[in-house]
């Protein structure tokens, strides 16, 4: 996907600006992901990619810009209703996992599509038995999360994701807090996704993973993006000094 | 044996030990007299009857009165829980204002207010309800525990972590289903132990109710030494303490036994 593409981006991201207070956290953020694309995002703690994702699924608003996912201007939204249908859409899987403590594997994969999505219980339950067949936990359903690994939770809430049938996945720093045997684990669900053409956006810091499965990386310092473009190039011939300097202490 | 059955077997038997020693000092050698005297008198500080054949006074009164004030605060200050962590200040700061009214106020004062603010009866879709004394008494008591179990309510839900409502929002619920579905039930189990202190606390509080004049226990107890004379006061007071210890110790190591569980346990 290097030639320009006619058909629009599923997510377009324009000018967008966030600031905590006084504190500006994103200073003009322009991004775009096709359908089917994987784009990963890489950049210093603190730079704003986990605001960035937090902003394209409508958990914190922005303060200017624009935001398109599919046909939503995510920055215009303001109902409940309209930030239900986006996500939707929009699945996202988080660092820390999050899955609920409180309930079964199965549970945390029926519980949102049943009472958020009004969908048939059976359905729903025959769907989520596929998709922990995908990330390779059959025979889980009725563990409880604490009972699994860090590995085993992380691909739990890969699964939860899925069941919500999104268009596209945010994927926060998701090997971050795996002890290293487990990260490949959680890694290669996310390249079979990938293969499938399930839309991805990655926050990582797997610089060799990003290098695989990435159509295009971004590089984020200080709220903006700083250099874009197709892994091999920004990975072996980077233009910035500050990217340069990143990819120094980080490979 | 456990900790807390130990603790709970030498509280069951020392506590009305040291009752009867107190009894034994104050009245010396007319103590077997007094018995004699307050026997009798038993069922009455129970259930307000001389023969057990009602059980709407006495003791069962404070016992009623301390469950309808729980079951009611328990309603009204989940509700007002929910209004101290709502997103809007509209709700939030009244909330807030009322809760630390009702919260820092006296219950003897809640209740001598209520006394003289409630009407005698009230009119709801036209049926006539009486307010008798004990109605009286269970909503004064409730005002206060109300404010409390708001505060349990918010500081147990504030410690679900905030992952949990980011991913449970990425998921699509809204702020009350939230609350319903994913950190209320993570919440309860932390809560249940300082909900059952503050019954407790509620329990040894229907003692106030005396003044709405609610046939409750220390009502009785004050009824029988006009009738029975001061010489008996203090051995009637002495069984009035005891029926509370007897009624509270279990709980309160009840409680201790589920705080301990629920800092050990998993899901
Ligand atoms: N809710 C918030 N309130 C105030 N400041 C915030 C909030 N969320 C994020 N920030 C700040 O915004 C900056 C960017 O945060 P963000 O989490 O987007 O960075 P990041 O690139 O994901 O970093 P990391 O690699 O450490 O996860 C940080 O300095 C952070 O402290
Ligand atoms: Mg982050």
């Amino acid at each position: 996907m290097t030639t320009t593409s006619t058909t629009k981006p599923l997510i377009e991201m324009r000018d967008v600006r966030k600031s905590f207070g006084t504190y500006d956290v994103l200073n003009g953020i322009a991004l775009d992901v096709r359908e089917g694309g994987v784009v990963c995002i890489i950049g210093p703690s603190g730079s704003g990619k986990s605001t960035i994702l937090r902003c394209i699924n409508g958990l914190i608003p922005v303060n200017s810009g624009t935001i398109r996912v599919g046909d939503f201007a995510v920055e215009a939204m303001k109902t409940d209703r309209e930030l239900i249908a986006l996500r939707h859409q929009v699945a996202m899987v988080f660092q820390q996992y999050n899955l609920f403590p409180h309930r079964t594997v199965m549970q945390n994969l029926t519980m949102a599509p049943i009472q958020v999505l009004k969908e048939n219980p059976a359905d729903v339950r025959e769907r989520a038995l596929k998709l922990l067949a995908k990330v390779r936990l059959t025979g889980k359903e009725d563990a409880y999360p604490s009972q699994l690994s860090g590995g085993q939770q992380q691909r739990v809430a890969i699964a939860r994701a899925l069941a919500m049938q999104p268009r596209v996945i945010l994927f926060d720093e998701v090997t971050a807090a795996l002890d290293p045997e487990m990260v490949s684990e959680v890694l290669n669900v996310i390249r079979d996704l990938a293969g499938e053409g399930m839309t991805c956006v990655l926050v990582t810091h797997e610089m060799r993973f990003a290098q695989e499965v990435a159509d295009e990386v971004f590089f984020t310092d200080r709220g903006v993006i700083v250099e874009r473009g197709p892994p091999k190039q920004l990975f072996q011939s980077p233009n910035d000094p500050r990217l340069k300097d990143f990819l120094d202490k980080v490979l | 044996m456990s900790m807390q059955m130990r603790t709970f077997i030498l509280g069951m038997i020392g506590v009305p030990a040291l009752l009867a020693l107190v009894f034994l000092t104050v009245y010396g050698e007319q103590a077997g007299a007094i018995i004699a005297r307050i026997l009798p008198r038993v069922p009455m500080l129970l259930t307000g009857s001389a023969d057990f054949s009602s059980l709407e006074g006495g003791f069962v009164a404070n016992i009623l009165i301390s469950l309808w004030s729980m079951a009611i605060a328990i309603v009204t200050g989940a509700m007002l829980g929910t209004g101290l962590i709502a997103r809007s200040a509209f709700v939030r700061l009244p909330s807030s204002l009322v809760m630390n009214l009702l919260r820092n106020s006296p219950w003897l004062v809640v209740l001598f207010a209520m006394l003289y603010l409630l009407p005698f009866e009230i009119e709801i879709f036209g049926f006539t309800v009486s307010l008798s004394p004990a109605v009286k008494a269970v909503i004064g008591l409730a005002l206060p525990v109300t404010a409390n179990i708001a505060e349990i309510f918010r500081g147990g839900v504030q410690a679900i972590p905030s992952g949990q409502w980011e991913s449970a929002s990425s998921l699509g619920y809204r702020r009350l289903q939230i609350l319903r579905h994913v950190v209320i039930p993570q919440a309860l189990p932390l809560m249940v132990p300082n909900l059952m202190t503050m019954y407790s606390m509620l329990f040894i509080g229907t003692s106030l109710v005396v003044v709405t004049g609610a046939n409750d226990v220390l009502s009785v107890a004050r009824t029988i030494i006009a009738v029975d004379g001061d010489a008996v006061a203090t051995a009637i007071y002495i069984f009035v303490l005891l029926l509370f210890f007897l009624f509270c110790f279990p709980i309160a190591i009840l409680t201790r036994r589920l705080e301990h569980r629920v800092g050990t346990s998993h899901p």
